[in-house]
């Protein structure tokens, strides 16, 4: 009797188990919230992203009760991601169980992945169509990120949302010991990291992240930026092209700085650790990253921001910062829908709210009159709003972020494995254009 | 009568087996067999629609892609540089700690608690530890006038720190079986030998090491299998560099199939690995027969 009783206690056991499995294999396959179709009645769009903290939460949902508020049968849901890695994995995921969400950021070289396989649509109809933007509203965008919402293909894929780009952080006080002014070029930059180097101070010019294939960091974005502005280009005619004479001109720069103690590496944002134990006189990074420079520096000393140095060419940067893509498995209403909100964060009004919440970039020329307030307040800001002229993104081509990722190698070999410059950029460069044959 | 029972006894067992062997099913086995076939495929990750069917041409270009050798000699050093060193260390330490001392619980907590920390958190730390401006080992060093080393900055340095921080890891566990096999030697064979006057050393390579062979031979398994497949403390750690000097063969793995998408290529990558892991396993058990006693 007792064994019987333990056999259908454990009998319902094995079947309560058996259920459970079949609804975890079955998880994978429930709908977004998105997804269900509602043609007709209210709308509901998805919209996967990673503000999800401090002020960039709350300015999201700010601008979405702004806009669910004037389109009363559109809904706005979040899937939140804790950063970007985890926001590509989630939506490549999602778009290969066919049940993508409605909208996502994106950057340009993911747009091209999913471009490539049909997973987003192109926005030219809808920019065209009678809810879209007139030539003037296009010619309002800042021409360097219009130009990013295109692929090569010359079809328009995304609509801005975060952008940044790169500025100089700097410790004023020490440049002053120095007798330094903030440098203009990327020779003065030089001089003032080795002037600021001292083995009796433990102290230095600038430490930098180079970053690695599988994740390339802020150093390999730096170098990318010296080598702009010496004329130099990442990807040009369709081929990898930074192993040029700019390139090696580039990476001279760098290993000069190394060899004299003046450039340091590290890893997890090591620039603004540095800079703010006042060991380092600068750090480079984008504007978005100001309030992480801040709390680092905790006002030990009076930090200041200056554009990137100019480089042989003039100035030189990289764009930063996401775009928003629509899905094509999705509804035509949610499409319909999702349009007019993507459109809806790019306007004046809307970019200058963001701006001025997150430190993102405004994306329009005119919101910048509509902040001028803030501008005033927060000089840095307008130093990297007038920088975003000569910010390019990363090329959007299938693969670039893994070949970026060499620089970063190419960056290590040279400064800590004597490897000669040309040899390591020809190498870098030669498994870069591998990495965009193969993901072709 | 009593074949009716055993046949309802055999359906009753499979019944309580099925849940998790749906489950080992579903997850483990069915994905293994998938690997076996998205490896003859040039898989498009976003639209399987789209896959080509490029039959053992991914095998090709991954024996001939020179980033698969690299990945091995990177392997090999990770196991060669973790595995005998972390055996004959937790072997001599289990060997003191089974003598009674004062405060022995409190040294055998303190050697098993790594082991049961997490590795990504505990990695994090160790990045700090690493750091080459601000961190504890170059402090040290600088304090006892070493030259200070880049650590996982370093091309050189980064897989010797993997390995100590690996080590640091895992050392408890091996420590823990070393005295579990320990505890199993009659303790009248050692007194025995001594009776005979065998010195301390000649007591344990004649009794202790040969009786200890099972023991160690699991260790070895089990670490080798672990070191070939470690990954969690060179993502969190190095990210497979710098300049590539740590990406094993697993990391290479992760790094083609999630972060590249080269989703077949990265499969016939897993089934090599585990053709190689699996003629290891086999070979190490094959001379353990020869050996064990």
């Amino acid at each position: 009797m007792k064994i019987n009783r333990k056999l259908k206690t454990l009998s319902a056991f094995a079947a309560a188990a058996l259920a459970l499995s079949l609804t975890v294999a079955g998880c994978g396959t429930a709908p977004n919230p998105g997804t269900t179709a509602n043609s007709g009645g209210p709308v509901t769009i998805s919209f996967a992203e990673t503000m999800v903290s401090g002020t960039q939460k709350s300015a999201l949902d700010h601008l979405i009760s702004q806009f669910e508020s004037k389109h009363s049968n559109i809904k706005v849901t979040l899937m939140p991601e804790p950063n970007y890695g985890v926001l590509q994995q989630k939506e490549v995921a999602a778009v290969a169980a066919k049940n993508p969400p409605t909208i996502g950021q994106v950057y340009e070289d993911w747009a091209a992945d999913f471009a490539k396989s049909g997973a987003i649509i192109p926005l030219d109809s809808y920019i065209k169509g009678k809810d879209g933007f007139s030539p003037k509203e296009i010619a309002d965008f800042v021409p360097t990120i219009w130009k990013d919402q295109q692929l090569p293909d010359g079809k328009t894929w995304m609509l801005p949302f975060n952008k940044s780009d790169f500025v100089m952080y700097y410790n004023a006080d020490k440049m002053k010991q120095l007798n330094k002014t903030a440098p203009q070029t990327w020779n003065d930059f030089a001089t003032a990291a080795q002037a600021a180097t001292s083995g009796a101070n433990n102290s230095w010019g600038l430490t930098i992240d180079p970053g690695t294939p599988t994740a390339p960091a802020n150093g390999t974005y730096l170098w990318i930026s010296v080598l702009r502005s010496n004329g130099g280009h990442l990807y040009a005619n369709g081929k990898i092209a930074f192993n040029s004479a700019q390139g090696v001109q580039t990476m001279q720069l760098f290993k000069d700085l190394y060899s004299a103690g003046a450039l340091k590496l590290g890893s997890n944002y090591p620039g603004e650790t540095a800079l703010g134990a006042q060991r380092s006189l600068f750090d480079m990074s984008t504007v978005a990253s100001y309030p992480y420079v801040l709390h680092a520096v905790n006002k030990k000393f009076n930090l200041k921001i200056a554009a990137l140095p100019s480089g042989s060419a003039g100035q030189g940067n990289i764009m930063q910062g996401t775009n928003i893509a629509i899905f094509s498995r999705t509804t035509a209403a949610q499409k319909q829908a999702a349009w007019q909100f993507i459109k809806f964060l790019t306007e004046p009004q809307q970019t200058a709210y963001w701006a001025q919440q997150t430190g993102y970039l405004p994306i329009r020329t005119s919101a910048l009159p509509l902040m001028k307030a803030y501008l005033d307040s927060h000089p840095y800001q307008k130093i990297a709003a007038d920088s975003l002229q000569y910010a390019k993104a990363q090329p959007p081509v299938p693969g670039m972020q893994q070949a970026v990722g060499y620089i970063g190698d190419a960056i290590t070999r040279v400064l800590t494995q004597k490897v000669p410059v040309q040899q390591a950029l020809d190498q870098a460069a030669s498994k870069a254009q591998q990495a965009l044959a193969s993901a072709q | 009568m009593t074949g009716k029972r055993t046949r309802l006894e055999a359906f009753q067992a499979y019944l309580y087996l099925s849940p998790s062997a749906l489950i080992f099913l579903a997850f483990t086995l069915l994905p293994a067999f998938y690997v076996l076939y998205i490896g003859l495929f040039n898989w498009n990750f976003l639209n399987t629609s789209m896959s080509k069917f490029v039959g053992f041409s991914n095998y090709t270009a991954l024996l001939k892609s020179p980033e698969l050798w690299h990945s091995l000699i990177a392997t090999f050093y990770f196991v060669l540089g973790s595995v005998p060193v972390g055996i004959f260390a937790a072997l001599f330490i289990a060997l003191l700690l089974m003598r009674p001392f004062r405060g022995l619980g409190l040294v055998r907590l303190m050697f098993f608690a790594p082991y049961v920390t997490p590795v990504v958190s505990t990695s994090i730390v160790w990045l700090w530890l690493f750091n080459p401006q601000f961190g504890l080992f170059n402090a040290i060093l600088h304090f006892l006038h070493l030259p200070q080393i880049g650590w996982v900055q370093s091309a050189r340095w980064a897989m010797p720190s993997v390995i100590l921080y690996t080590l640091w890891h895992t050392m408890g566990f091996n420590i823990i079986i070393f005295m579990a096999g320990l505890t199993t030697i009659p303790s009248e064979l050692g007194e025995v030998a001594r009776i005979d006057g065998a010195s301390a050393w000649q007591e344990f390579w004649h009794v202790t090491w040969p009786l200890l062979t099972p023991t160690t031979l699991f260790v070895t398994v089990i670490n080798t299998i672990g070191a070939l497949q470690a990954f969690t403390q060179f993502f969190t750690l190095t990210n497979g560099g710098p300049a590539g000097s740590t990406t094993t063969a697993s990391f290479l793995l992760f790094q083609q199939a999630f972060v590249f998408y080269h989703t077949g290529y990265a499969a016939a990558l897993a089934v090599l690995l585990f053709i190689i892991i699996a003629a290891l396993t086999l070979v190490q058990m094959r001379v353990s027969r020869s050996e064990a006693y």
